[in-house]
């Protein structure tokens, strides 16, 4: 009965699979440059995301324990950091300066490089094709030069620490003045302009790969691969490149409108300063416009990060409880919810700004609704485990730990959505511990549970398992203890971004906190080289992966163990339902593939044939939602 | 603990992951055969672990609430009326919170430890159900709808205009200090602007002495406020943003150059009162800056003091006008002119105003 309707719905896809037919032995013939490093497959330029994200992540988290010292340990001198930082160091204590520096470049690295770049980079290249039944992405020139921006992107900020003035200093929310004047602090010198040319190429980047996510998802789906038959992660990363695709210009404008103020006099952001002994020009500009600009952005891209968390947690969670996801429908719903609110609620952060307090009202109401889908998403996740039966791989260990990072993370948010509560907990260690555990945390769970579940068919072989055990729970336990006492510190009034907190003695008491969170921090900080152990040993000495180690029903598991250029060596298969058939009555495996026309299902025995077999959950096959879905 | 302690910490902590790292390696490579983990379930293991972490979490954060409850301020009384109304909310809004957090973490790994997988077992098929779902979307929403239709509320009398008889200060932000000006007998600020500001002179404030509504104006180095008046915090900054905190009063709003903010709110506990409340006779209350601000931004602090209206009356009394003190300083001080630019003006200003006290 499915065969007429699936070939009406995806001409497309059957084209582009003939069109690459002849071509997919193309492997044999690149020479090393072409296929591995000027690669346009987008299995390897997933790789190269992944491995550059691995990278700035060290970077990265590395910064994080080194002010964390600082914060802990004000009065105590570290030989470690004198050896590594030298003049930002003296004495082996962190100069202020260089603390504000350190903290903006952790911001920056771990929410761009690692969370968005690596993440979304990583999963959505790696995926994308691989899932939908595509031979590689729309245009694999275009995501080579995604990645090679991206990568041009990391070296400038890399190489922005190593500037006599050190890297840019005023948060990763580089608010005006501050950014834009030299004589403010040292970080707003050289590293502040080198920040925005790195990032002006990470926004390239993100625009070319997010655009090609969205037409591949569009047009390359095989035959029967209908909107409602989408893995969720695929639609996560499709929703998500909508969003950078609408979001990331205006972050662009307002770089490009600070650049102007740096670099040509402008006064887009500035008025009536007078700084270092001396008054400027500047007239008629407002800083608060560019946190509109980059809020505009910024609250979209904290979706960015997490939505494609959320697409692979759905699909690891369905997979290892054996059960289908529970309200797949809603869990789109949501998702498109999410999706679209995240656009009208940026001014959240802004409550107390000196905005206009009526605009604080509109963007409170909005905030508040966009915790709805929050919790469906939450209490979807629940019902899933209920009833199920849990394989605790890795990768399930990592989904589940999200899903109470989420929870407990996310809770916060609807204190301070509600702008009168805002106001003693704005700038405080309640906000560093909201969006570290939302954000922060849950995404990282994310990128961990999709690197472990789909390690086998990145490298064709298997991660350790109990490396992978003693992973989650260093990560899991010590996260918890960094970021859960922050609630504490918040609620007694601790600002963020101090260097020290001797000044004000409401904040001085907390001390003993900062001590704990540190050395939790520490040990959470080297149980990370047990999974970089773990995924690098892997890649060579792992087990070798069977074609389906997890009994998954999605279309990347029916490639050969280490797929080759054009993924499937013959034809690519055709669709027959959606990919949460897991444990389904009758059916004699507790999983059924995609694949698998209707016909070849394999029923227990005694269960009566197919036409009368119960189909509660099956999308019926209807052409027209797949339009309704695509407008 | 401190810094030989911590290190000390690592060190051990390093070791037992090279311990199980080389403990794996060695397992991987010789023992495929006797492994001795080899008969664990890791279902079971990790599905009891869940377990041990949930209870022991729930146990921890209890313990380490109560272990911290007097220190955080957001849970004592403010001191403001308008506070007093973001305490309640903070308790509502915290009720729900915890209740959910708890509830559903609670089920989330009671149901991870109960559905662990069995031999022979088969999960059940259950996709959906459309009354949960419209339940759990429902009832967010409307507990949520309650929240906000408190919170705007708050919210609106916060940021209304402040009632004319506000007691007016502005407090001034630059890097890295405060400075605070009162408008005098006559009520009304004289013009400021940053083009008139000229360190040596020890104008830091930019006054434009042709005002004459300027002359009286008082300029200090701690706030004081009479208690059960309404005060209008006028805020303003000269270089970049900062934030004008005042957490035990619930008080925050950012300090924009070229764009004056403000804040009003209605101090109702002394200091005096505090420092028995708290048992501490050295406490104050303390104005931060919470707005990233450069190097300095961690030692921003303005002392607030709360007080009888006599007391504070004569407090006032006791001040001598800026403009008085300004000419002065540059009748006496000619000589200002020869110094280097910029140097120690600023403490010239502050020498003089605190003479002034
Ligand atoms: C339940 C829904 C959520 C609500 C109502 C909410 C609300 C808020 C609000 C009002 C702020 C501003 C706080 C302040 O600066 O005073 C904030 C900060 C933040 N939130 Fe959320 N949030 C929610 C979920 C999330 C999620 C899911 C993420 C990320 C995936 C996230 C990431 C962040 C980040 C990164 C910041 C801080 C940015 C900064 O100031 O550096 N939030 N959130
Ligand atoms: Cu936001
Ligand atoms: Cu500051």
């Amino acid at each position: 009965m499915s065969d007429a309707t699936s070939h009406a719905t995806t001409g497309a896809g059957t084209l582009s699979a003939v069109g690459h037919h002849d071509d997919h032995h193309g492997h044999h013939h690149g020479n090393f440059w072409t296929t591995y490093v000027f690669s346009t497959d987008h299995k390897v330029i997933a790789k190269q995301f992944l491995i550059t994200g691995i990278i700035m992540a060290i970077i990265g988290i590395g910064m994080s324990t080194l002010f964390r010292l600082q914060l802990a340990f004000p009065d105590t001198s570290f030989a470690i950091l004198e050896a590594l930082l030298g003049k930002w160091a003296p004495d082996g204590k962190l100069d202020p300066n260089f603390y504000l520096s350190l903290v903006t470049m952790h911001g920056t690295f771990m929410v761009f490089f690692v969370l968005t770049a690596g993440l979304s980079g990583t999963f959505s290249n790696f995926l994308i094709p691989l899932q939908i039944g595509a031979r590689d992405m729309a245009s694999g020139f275009m995501n080579m030069l995604s990645y090679w921006f991206f990568f041009a992107s990391s070296v400038i900020m890399v190489s922005s620490l190593f500037v006599e003035t050190g890297p840019a200093g005023g948060g990763w929310t580089i608010y005006p003045p501050l950014s834009a004047l030299p004589q403010a602090m040292p970080g707003s010198g050289m590293g502040m302009t080198l920040w925005l040319v790195a990032m002006t190429l990470f926004i390239a980047s993100s625009l070319l790969g997010s655009i090609n996510y969205i037409t591949t998802v569009m047009n390359l789906r095989t035959q029967g691969m209908t909107f409602d038959r989408l893995p969720l992660t695929i639609w996560a990363f499709f929703l998500t490149a909508v969003i950078g695709v609408l979001s990331f210009p205006v972050l662009f404008s307002a770089a490009l409108l600070l650049m102007f103020d740096r670099l040509l006099g402008t006064s887009f952001y500035l008025s009536d300063i007078f700084i270092g002994g001396e008054l400027l020009h500047y007239q008629g500009g407002s800083p608060i416009l560019f946190q509109h600009l980059f809020w505009f952005l910024g609250h979209p891209e904290v979706y960015i990060v997490l939505l494609p968390a959320l697409g692979i947690s759905s699909e690891v969670i369905s997979v290892h409880a054996r059960k289908p996801i529970f309200g797949y429908k809603a869990m789109i719903g949501s998702m498109v919810g999410i999706a679209f609110l995240s656009f009208i609620v940026w001014a959240h952060h802004m409550f107390v700004t000196g905005m206009n307090p009526f605009l604080g009202t509109v963007f409170m109401l909005f905030t508040l609704v966009i915790a709805v889908p929050s919790a469906i998403k939450a209490f979807n996740y629940i019902t899933t485990l209920w009833k199920g039966n849990i394989r605790f791989t890795p990768p399930m260990l990592f989904a589940i730990g999200l899903v109470s990072l989420f929870i407990t993370g996310g809770i916060t948010g609807i204190f301070l959505g509600n702008a009168a509560l805002d106001i003693p907990l704005h700038d405080t260690y309640f906000v560093t511990a909201h969006f570290h555990l939302v954000m922060g945390s849950a995404s990282a769970f994310g990128l961990f549970a999709g690197v472990y579940h789909w390690f086998p068919k990145m490298f064709g072989r298997m991660m350790n398992k109990r490396l992978g055990y003693i992973h989650f729970w260093l990560t899991f336990t010590s996260l918890y203890l960094v970021f859960f006492p922050m609630h504490f510190m918040g609620l007694g009034g601790v600002a963020r971004h101090y260097w020290s907190q001797s000044a004000f003695t409401f904040m001085e008491v907390f001390m003993p906190l900062q001590g704990f969170i540190t050395i939790a921090a520490i040990i959470g900080f080297f149980g990370q080289f047990i999974f970089l152990y773990n995924f690098f040993s892997s890649i060579f000495i792992g087990k070798k992966a069977s074609l389906n180690p997890w009994q998954a029903n999605t279309l990347e598991w029916t490639t050969p163990r280490v797929p080759g250029h054009g993924n499937w060596p013959g034809d690519i298969p055709h669709v027959y339902r959606w990919p949460y058939d897991y444990s389904k009555p009758g059916v004699k495996e507790d999983y059924l593939p995609q694949h698998i026309p209707d016909a070849e299902i394999e029923y227990e025995e005694g269960f009566p044939k197919p036409a009368t077999m119960p189909t509660p959950a099956t999308p019926a096959q209807k052409p027209e939602v797949k339009e309704e879905a695509e407008d | 603990m401190d810094g030989t302690t911590l290190i000390s910490v690592a060190q051990v902590f390093l070791g037992i992951i090279l311990l199980l790292v080389s403990l794996n390696l060695y397992l991987i490579l010789r023992l495929k055969e006797i492994d001795p983990f080899g008969s664990w379930n890791p279902n079971k293991i990790n599905a009891g672990l869940f377990m041990v972490f949930l209870v022991g979490g729930l146990i921890a954060a209890y313990a380490s609430t109560q272990a911290w409850s007097e220190h955080l301020i957001f849970f004592q009384p403010a001191v403001s009326e308008h506070g007093l109304e973001i305490d309640r909310m903070m308790r509502n809004t915290m009720g729900i919170a915890l209740f959910v957090t708890v509830l559903t973490n609670i089920l989330l790994f009671y149901y991870a430890w109960r559905y662990q997988a069995k031999p022979g077992r088969k999960a059940l098929y259950y996709p959906h159900n459309n009354r949960l779902e419209v339940v759990w979307t429902v009832v967010p929403a409307v507990v949520l709808t309650l929240l906000v239709f408190d919170g705007v509320g708050v919210w609106h009398n916060i940021m209304d205009e402040a009632p004319e008889d506000s007691i007016q200060i502005e407090v001034n932000g630059k890097q890295f200090d405060w400075t605070v000006r009162y408008p005098g007998a006559d009520m009304e600020y004289g013009e400021t602007h940053v083009s008139f500001i000229d360190e040596i002179s020890t104008n830091t404030l930019g006054f434009n002495f042709e005002d004459k509504r300027g002359h009286d104006d008082l300029v200090v180095r701690e706030i004081h406020v009479p208690v059960n008046k309404d005060v209008n915090m006028t805020i303003r900054s000269r270089d970049v943003l900062h934030s004008a905190t005042l957490a035990h009063f619930r008080v925050k709003m950012d300090a924009v150059p070229g764009m004056p903010t403000s804040f009003h709110f209605k101090p109702l506990v002394t200091t005096a009162e505090m420092r028995q409340r708290t048992g501490n006779p050295d406490f104050n209350y303390e104005m931060s800056c919470q707005q990233i601000c450069g190097g300095g931004h961690w030692n921003m602090r303005l002392v607030v003091v709360v007080e009888s209206e006599a007391e504070y009356n004569a407090w006032i009394a006791q001040q001598q006008p800026f403009y008085a003190q300004w000419q002065e300083m540059n009748g006496a001080n000619n000589t200002a002119e020869a110094q280097p630019e910029g140097a120690s003006s600023d403490a010239v200003a502050i020498a003089s105003i605190a003479t002034a006290q």
